[in-house]
């Protein structure tokens, strides 16, 4: 194995609880103060994303404040303090936040973040486990490899395959 | 290199299998590996109505435990407590919601969680399998791995020499040595090692080839985190190397999750995997070849 030790490197940071809680409080203050109406959308990351944005938008809670004739983002909304409990999923785990916003003339004037992350194991408790980490994989073709096999995902059958080129064909008629 | 052994394929649980002898297997072993295939497809298979899984998904009920009943679901049991949850064996009727059900229609109708309670509500005693109450049982988390392994003690109690049983990239290897690449997750004409491994099993899961489009237009695939019923985001694909193939198949589902390398520490598993940004982890001591780049970290 090739492995050459350089400086040690946080082996990953984007997988901190205070980042993914920032980001959904974001989220969650756009969905209460209607500013953004496809913010729910954008929660959605596409494959290939990494985790911190990641906040599963079926999973807000469903009390946001979001109205009707919101979607202009105009404004209209009462002034008060708006509470909105909800959970997200990161990849391992799932964390309850609690995201208040106080409103005054349709501008935010207060948010508070109160978070219950119930991940359980840091870091560095993780770290005992994993014996190395590579940020980059070079790849080599297979035909260069002289191997008598290949395990990846598991193949899959007639009747998947079958059920893909189904939904191909509709998609493009 | 020994003259071309015989390689007998075909198709079973949703994949493609391979045995390799050195010699062609006699028509009674190959029955004897239908059989065994067979008996586990109608007790576990989720995408046949005739299976005991099916019969109980409904209303629930209690049934003679199927043979591995006890085996698979106490490794779910250690796989669910690594996992702080993800993995669960009632995780069926999440897949179904997401649209990777009995039809394969692949029709998103959202996520779906698992029932956290699933070990109050299925238990496994006394040579009795009960579920209370409608649930779909769905062990895909190390089902086909628990398979593998009493093919290869069929093939080989009637084979000498080396056997491979490759389950469409869930392997078991008895003698000689086998290289096996470890399939690159977004391009699948590379590899990004390659793993010697011989009387062991190597077990592999990626959410490359299983995916489909969600209602959205994101893409959707079959390994979930049953907490939220949602795909895995945070890592693509995992390899792990055992003594038997259930065990290595488990380790593989729970690498997707943050406890993974701790239950594999425990299980005394070697294993690799890939993060969906394209980074690379692997366990102390582990004798993958692995193509990194310079900036890896041992630690």
């Amino acid at each position: 194995m090739i492995r050459t030790a350089l400086a040690p490197r946080p082996t990953r940071p984007r997988r901190l609880i205070g980042t993914g809680a920032a980001v959904t409080a974001a989220a969650g203050i756009a969905l209460l103060a209607g500013c953004a109406p496809t913010a729910s959308e954008a929660e959605e990351p596409s494959t290939g994303s990494t985790s911190s944005s990641e906040s599963s938008s079926d999973d807000t809670s469903s009390e946001d404040t979001s109205s009707g004739g919101g979607s202009t983002g105009a404004g209209g909304y009462a002034d008060g303090t708006y509470t909105a409990e909800g959970t997200y999923a990161t990849p391992e785990s799932v964390e309850t936040i609690s995201v208040t916003v106080t409103l005054q003339d349709d501008v935010i004037t207060d948010v508070e973040v109160t978070g219950n992350p119930q991940k359980r194991e840091s870091e560095e408790y993780q770290g005992k486990f994993i014996g190395g980490i590579a940020a980059v994989v070079v790849g080599q073709d297979i035909d260069d490899i002289q191997v008598s096999r290949v395990a990846g995902s598991s193949l899959t059958s007639g009747g998947f395959n079958d059920a893909i080129e189904t939904i191909k064909s509709e998609a493009a008629a | 290199m020994a003259a071309a052994a015989a390689s007998w394929r075909f198709e079973a649980i949703g994949t493609a299998w391979e045995v390799v002898t050195d010699e062609p297997l006699p028509a009674a072993v190959r029955d004897a590996v239908n059989a065994v295939v067979d008996g586990f497809d109608r007790d576990w298979s989720r995408f046949r109505p005739d299976s005991v899984v099916s019969a109980l998904a409904d209303a629930g009920g209690a049934v003679a435990a199927p043979a591995d009943a006890a085996a698979m679901l106490e490794a779910f049991a250690s796989l669910e407590a690594a996992t702080g949850g993800a993995v669960n064996p009632l995780v069926g009727a999440s897949l179904d919601s997401l649209g990777y059900d009995a039809s394969y229609s692949l029709h998103d109708r959202g996520a779906r969680p698992a029932p956290a309670d699933w070990r109050e509500r299925l238990t496994w005693h006394d040579g009795r399998l009960s579920l209370s109450g409608p649930g779909t049982i769905d062990v895909g988390a190390l089902g086909k791995g628990r398979l593998v392994d009493p093919v290869l003690e069929v093939v080989a109690a009637a084979s000498p020499g080396d056997v491979v049983i490759d389950a469409g990239g869930d392997l078991a290897v008895r003698g000689r040595p086998q290289r096996i690449g470890l399939e690159h997750p977004f391009d699948t004409r590379r590899a990004i090692g390659v793993w010697e491994v011989g009387d062991a099993a190597l077990c592999a899961s990626a959410v490359n080839r299983r995916s489909w489009p969600s209602a959205t237009g994101t893409t959707l695939h079959h390994v979930l985190d049953a907490r939220t019923g949602q795909p895995v985001r945070a890592y693509a694909a995992t390899w792990a190397v055992a003594a038997d193939a259930m065990t290595a198949d488990a380790v593989a589902t729970a690498l997707f999750f943050d406890g993974g390398p701790r239950l594999a520490h425990e299980w005394g598993v070697e294993w690799v995997r890939m993060t969906t940004d394209g980074s690379v982890e692997w366990s102390a001591g582990c004798r993958a070849d692995l193509f990194l780049g310079a900036d890896s970290v041992e630690r």
